[in-house]
């Protein structure tokens, strides 16, 4: 049995909406191992985008347990859940939020800035993460100069630059065309295999079904359906 | 690690921030320049102030009230014999006052007649030219003076007086000189002459109404008559003028600072509002909301400093011009009798001034930078990354 970093349980999302409130997530009780390849697949409003946030504890749920590496989300302080998405969790989101001042460099460079890795470190880390995107010659451009495909992979860069236990990809390949998200997914796929991190990616994206070592079904904020897909890898 | 990010901000921001670091170093530049000018302005008129007619100070009668002509027939005595002591020395000039009327061209204009002696040497005025004697009176006046009078070098005038006892005469004197002094305390009004000379017109020898010292650490006891007037206590019109003066000035930097501060809060709001995003993205990147409102402040902290620079690099040539070429008022100006001001003002510059016009500029730019965070404070991050306020 491979290790549990995420477990849920009966965990329900409310959101208020006019007089009452609308339940965003139902009941929903999933574990996700180290090491997973895992896509939360599902039409729009059905509840991906706040499964990931709850699990990369930016928001928390309104029922039901979360553990996130052995701890309580909902139990955490602000402080104790920033520190944890500095340290544990990376972000990789659809409209790819890089920071548009900052060089690409400097984009990828900023998570060890928090963690105040020395120079030298951040340097060797940076750099290291720009090979696994293949984007070391863009170094010094700004996010405004780059492609929706490269400006996909720095921030694949700047979520893994720390080694992170969990990477979140909310619909990474969503505004990408067929080449790019292939390129985005085999570069994920790769750093998942060689680095062991866990990948849990919401799509609604029939192309990147393939990919996929575990594809969890939502509708309507509940899970549909939860398979291994044997074809991966 | 927060300084660094908002060195990243600033520098990302470019053009923005230029404008930003321009406009808070001009409000700088103004600052300084005008609490320049003020002090300048301040040290010129105290210092003609001593060299014209005040010195360290002075001795006066008790009952003498320059605004009163009637107190004047009454505020004299007998020179004190320490004090006469000073006077040989020459460390001390006695003065007497007394009213008068002179009656140029068929005119009659009333005036105050100073006695000073015609050889002293540390106050400014041209004395010595009320020494050469002949038959008539040599007098001095200011320019000012020959202005309102319509009195040239040469001319002869019948100046009436009253003595000690009460009796009135008249003599002819000769406008000996006409000095131009920027200490119009000296001119406006009045005619000069030899103090003896007067002493003998009033019938009251050895007298003065006071006595100007050279070194105020140097006054010696007196009579119950007469009074010490220290430089500060001679100045206090002047200085309560100076106050006026400058809380116009203040109100005038507390526009500017305002304008300035606008600017910048407006770039804050801006910023938070229009960087909701970013701060999503930082929160979700792990930043704490303590570290994002610190690096909010902190850019506006180094705006502050980078304007101080700035306002350093743009500012000294014309600090060094205003303090060594000095500002001369428009002439125009000059008749409004504001002393110290028909001289060139040199500008003068404390340390004082440019370290608390410094700090007050931070402090402001770093809380008007911080007020517009704390909406940050109220923000999830899910909001912040959706772009919405929370
Ligand atoms: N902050 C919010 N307030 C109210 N309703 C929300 C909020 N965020 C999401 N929802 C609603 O919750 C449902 C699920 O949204 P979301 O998790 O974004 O779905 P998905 O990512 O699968 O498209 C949607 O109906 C959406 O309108
Ligand atoms: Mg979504």
């Amino acid at each position: 049995m491979k290790e549990i970093l995420i477990s849920t349980r009966k965990m329900t999302k409310h959101y208020p909406a006019g007089e009452g409130k609308f339940t965003a997530l139902k009941d929903i009780t999933l574990d996700f191992g180290k090491g997973e390849f895992t896509g939360i697949v599902g039409p729009s409003g059905s509840g991906k985008t706040t499964l990931l946030n709850i699990i990369g504890s930016l928001d928390t749920q309104s029922e039901g347990e979360v553990i996130v590496l052995g701890r309580d989300i909902s139990s955490l302080t602000t402080k104790e859940s920033a520190a944890l998405r500095s340290r544990d969790i990376g972000f990789i989101f659809q409209t790819y939020n890089l920071l548009p001042v900052y060089s690409v460099y400097e984009n990828v460079e900023f998570p060890l800035l928090l963690l105040k890795m020395p120079e030298a470190d951040r340097k060797k880390a940076v750099t290291e993460a720009l090979e696994w995107v293949g984007l070391t010659a863009k170094i010094k451009s700004r996010p405004g100069q780059l492609s929706g495909g490269e400006s996909q992979r720095v921030a694949i860069a700047r979520a893994m630059v720390k080694k992170p236990h969990i990477i979140l990809a909310d619909e990474p390949t969503a505004n990408l065309d067929t080449e790019n998200s292939m390129n985005v997914l085999q570069t994920m796929q790769n750093l998942n295999r060689d680095m062991g991190t866990t990948f849990i990616f919401s799509t609604h994206d029939a192309k990147v079904i393939g990919f996929l070592q575990r594809k969890i079904t939502l509708v309507d904020g509940m899970v549909a359906s939860d398979e291994i897909n044997g074809a991966a890898g | 690690m927060i300084w660094k990010l908002a060195w990243r901000n600033i520098q990302g921001a470019g053009l923005r921030s230029l404008i930003n670091i321009i406009i808070i170093a001009l409000v700088m530049i103004g600052i300084i320049w005008s609490q320049g000018m003020y002090e300048g302005w301040m040290r010129t008129a105290e210092r003609e102030s001593r060299e014209w007619l005040n010195g360290d100070g002075r001795i006066t009668h008790k009952l003498y009230d320059r605004f009163d002509p009637f107190s004047w027939d009454k505020s004299f005595e007998q020179i004190p014999e320490n004090i006469q002591d000073l006077v040989d020395k020459g460390t001390a000039v006695p003065v007497l006052i007394t009213s008068g009327t002179i009656y140029p061209e068929g005119r009659m204009i009333s005036l105050i007649v100073k006695g000073i002696p015609a050889g002293q040497q540390f106050l400014k005025l041209p004395t010595a030219v009320l020494a050469d004697g002949g038959d008539d009176i040599p007098a001095l006046i200011g320019s000012n003076m020959a202005k309102s009078s319509h009195l040239k070098e040469g001319d002869i005038v019948t100046l009436r007086w009253r003595d000690m006892h009460g009796a009135f005469n008249a003599a002819d004197i000769r406008i000996a000189a006409i000095m131009k002094t920027p200490y119009l305390e000296a001119d406006n009004g009045q005619v000069w002459m030899d103090l003896e000379r007067l002493q003998l017109m009033k019938d009251a020898p050895k007298t003065a109404t006071f006595i100007v010292i050279k070194d105020a650490g140097d006054v010696p006891q007196t009579s119950d008559a007469w009074t010490f007037e220290s430089i500060d206590f001679l100045l206090r019109d002047m200085h309560a003028m100076m106050k006026t003066e400058k809380t116009y000035g203040y109100l005038m930097f507390a526009l500017l600072i305002l304008l300035a501060m606008i600017a910048i809060f407006d770039t804050q709001v801006l910023a938070v509002f229009k960087r909701r995003k970013e701060i999503g993205i930082f929160a979700a990147l792990g930043m704490t909301q303590k570290q994002i409102i610190r690096m909010f402040t902190a850019e506006g902290m180094l705006y502050a400093v980078f304007a101080s620079v700035a306002a350093g690099i743009l500012g000294m040539p014309l600090f060094i011009y205003f303090g060594t070429v000095g500002y001369r008022m428009p002439e125009s100006y000059q008749d409004f009798g504001i002393e110290g001001l028909s001289e060139a003002v040199i500008f003068y510059y404390t340390p004082a001034m440019i370290i608390s016009t410094v700090i007050i500029v931070v402090v402001i730019t770093a809380f008007v930078s911080w007020i517009p965070t704390l909406r940050i404070a109220r923000l999830k991050p899910t909001d912040a990354l959706r772009g919405r306020m929370g």
